[in-house]
């Protein structure tokens, strides 16, 4: 839709034909880019659709409209748009008990579904004792809305999340890297291949959070890991506007996208680097990570030793997105690990020998998304299921038992450092305390 | 639901963006360019294709010139960006497939 709106802006008329699903989607974009009148036609194609037949039918249908579209004479909005009306975005937006201030945020659009904890001046104030920045400091703008992501902003989401100050300086370095052009967020945000940020938490502040990378550590019951994939996806709906639907395009949507934060068990093989040290960070750096899966699988290990384990990933890997992190628990890293294999050595290895026959590949029948690779020749040629060596990261956590986890996508990871505030360790000793107890019965 | 609440919006503010009217139609596509821009997903192709030859048969004289994306990226981002201002000028209205 940009391009559309570029097209105007080089003096020339534009058309938009969109898929009639994705037209709010198209009218979002183009009056983020400041130009709401671009003249978007709805056709009926079927996405990614490759029948001749279909296509013909879907394009005659809207062919009226879209003549239309290229001749009819301009409205007075169209040629001379009229300003935005403000819409309600600074300071106290709303008073009322708990539940009206839940009913009043969910109509608005700015929950994930969930009651939220009401962002009061007095929360967010706490919130913000999390960070040195000033309040109004621009961490940056987040698309497609280019919405401002200022630290005040980012602490009324994590409130809103359930946060703790604590988290601030994880919240700020996601907002880091989420605007980093190697995380391509602009088109994993809003994609219709739902993919999911995957946050992955090393250095110190893990155990300052108590950032879960044991038993479980992507199931619900750890606030650390709940909360700040919370808040970084309300970070993403509030302050970025990708919201579902309208212009987060995702199919099917994504568990993930509630939160999939993980920490790593960087102590369970000390010969081992962790992701962050992997990515140029000294070990003793506090780093956060994400990548952009859409998939999640879990599968146990063939055998008990190293060959049972890598042929489990191997017969497991799925020929599409060639990006995956592996998540070991500590059990079959220490066995890897005992056998010999680095993190390095065990990506190298799998680039080499995990493959498939070419007729497994999307490629190889001109899947849609696909036609840029060349497709190889024979049916029967072996055809890696990795993009390169530098696709696979392996990630120690998970507690006792022997599922590994295994998250495909087609993106990178970016990891950036978390810089903490003065009296950080004052602040830990403050909220560190809050952990669950559990009866035992 | 007891207690008093004032909340704040986690909303977030936009530097105002000056808004922009579209350009003037064509009054008549016989005889016109109609240029045909493709996102460079699978169906954009046969999707102008069938756009243009809809357009042929119904207007005299039309051409329908084509532009591919060869990235992931709006047009204006890439090194595409020169050819693709050439391109513009030398037609008279564009046709977007956009989406999937």
């Amino acid at each position: 839709m940009y391009d559309a709106v570029f097209t105007e802006r080089l003096q020339r008329p534009a058309v938009a034909l969109v898929n009639a699903g994705f037209a709010l989607d198209a009218r979002s974009a183009a009056s983020g880019k400041g130009m709401p009148g671009v003249r978007v036609v709805s056709e009926t194609v079927p996405c990614e659709c490759t029948e001749p037949s279909r296509i013909v039918a879907g394009v005659r249908a809207a062919m009226d409209d879209l003549v239309t579209a290229l001749t009819a004479p301009l409205t007075a909005e169209e040629g001379s748009p009229p300003p935005r009306e403000a819409d309600g975005v600074s300071g106290i937006v709303f008073a009322g008990d708990l539940g009206e201030v839940q009913q009043f945020f969910y109509r608005r659009g700015w929950t994930d579904g969930l009651p939220i904890v009401p962002p009061t001046e007095a929360a967010v104030e706490e919130m913000l004792t999390g960070t040195d920045l000033p309040r109004d400091h621009v961490v940056g703008k987040m698309i497609p809305r280019l919405g401002k992501v200022t630290v005040e902003k980012i602490a009324v989401n994590a409130v809103m999340a359930g946060a703790l100050p604590t988290y601030m300086p994880l919240l700020i370095a996601g907002v880091d890297a989420l605007l980093d052009p190697k995380a391509a967020f602009g088109t994993f945000e809003v994609s219709t291949g739902s993919w999911a940020p995957f946050w992955i938490v090393n250095g110190p502040i893990r155990e300052q959070l108590h950032v879960n990378s044991g038993q479980g550590a992507l199931s619900p019951g750890d606030i650390a890991n709940a909360a700040i994939g919370r808040a970084m996806g309300l970070i993403v709906k509030n302050l970025g506007g990708a919201r579902k639907g309208l212009e987060d395009m995702g199919v099917q949507g994504n568990p993930g996208k509630y939160t999939m934060v993980v920490g790593e068990n960087e102590e369970a093989i000390p010969g081992w680097e962790p992701l962050h040290v992997q990515h140029g960070f000294p070990r003793s750096d506090s780093c956060l990570t994400v990548s952009f899966p859409n998939s999640y699988l879990q599968i146990w290990p063939y055998g008990s030793d190293d060959k049972g384990i890598l042929r489990a990933v191997m017969a497991n890997m799925v020929p599409r997105w060639r990006q995956l992190t592996l998540l070991l628990p500590p059990g079959h890293a220490q066995t890897l690990a005992d056998a010999g294999w680095t993190k390095r050595e065990l990506a190298s290895y799998l680039y080499e020998y995990a493959r498939v026959p070419a007729y497994r590949t999307p490629e190889f029948w001109g899947t849609p998304g696909m036609q840029r690779i060349r497709p190889p020749l024979n049916a029967e040629d072996a055809a890696p299921l990795l993009r390169g060596p530098d696709s696979l990261r392996v990630v120690v956590s998970g507690g006792a038992g022997a599922f590994m986890g295994m998250a495909y996508g087609s993106s990178t990871w970016v990891t950036k450092p978390v810089t903490l505030p003065a009296g950080w360790e004052r602040l830990v000793r403050k909220y560190r305390g809050l952990v669950p107890t559990h009866l035992r019965y | 639901m007891g207690g008093n609440y004032e909340v704040m919006s986690p909303w977030a503010e936009v530097d105002p963006v000056p808004l922009e009217g579209i350009n003037p139609r064509l009054a008549d596509l016989n005889g016109m360019r109609v240029g045909l821009f493709q996102n460079g997903k699978v169906a954009a192709g046969p999707i102008m294709d069938a756009v243009e030859a809809e357009l042929h048969a119904r207007f005299d004289g039309i051409r329908t010139p084509r532009f591919g994306r060869t990235a992931n990226l709006e047009v204006a981002e890439t090194t595409d960006r020169a050819r693709y201002e050439q391109w513009v000028r030398e037609v008279d209205a564009v046709i977007h497939a956009v989406g999937d």
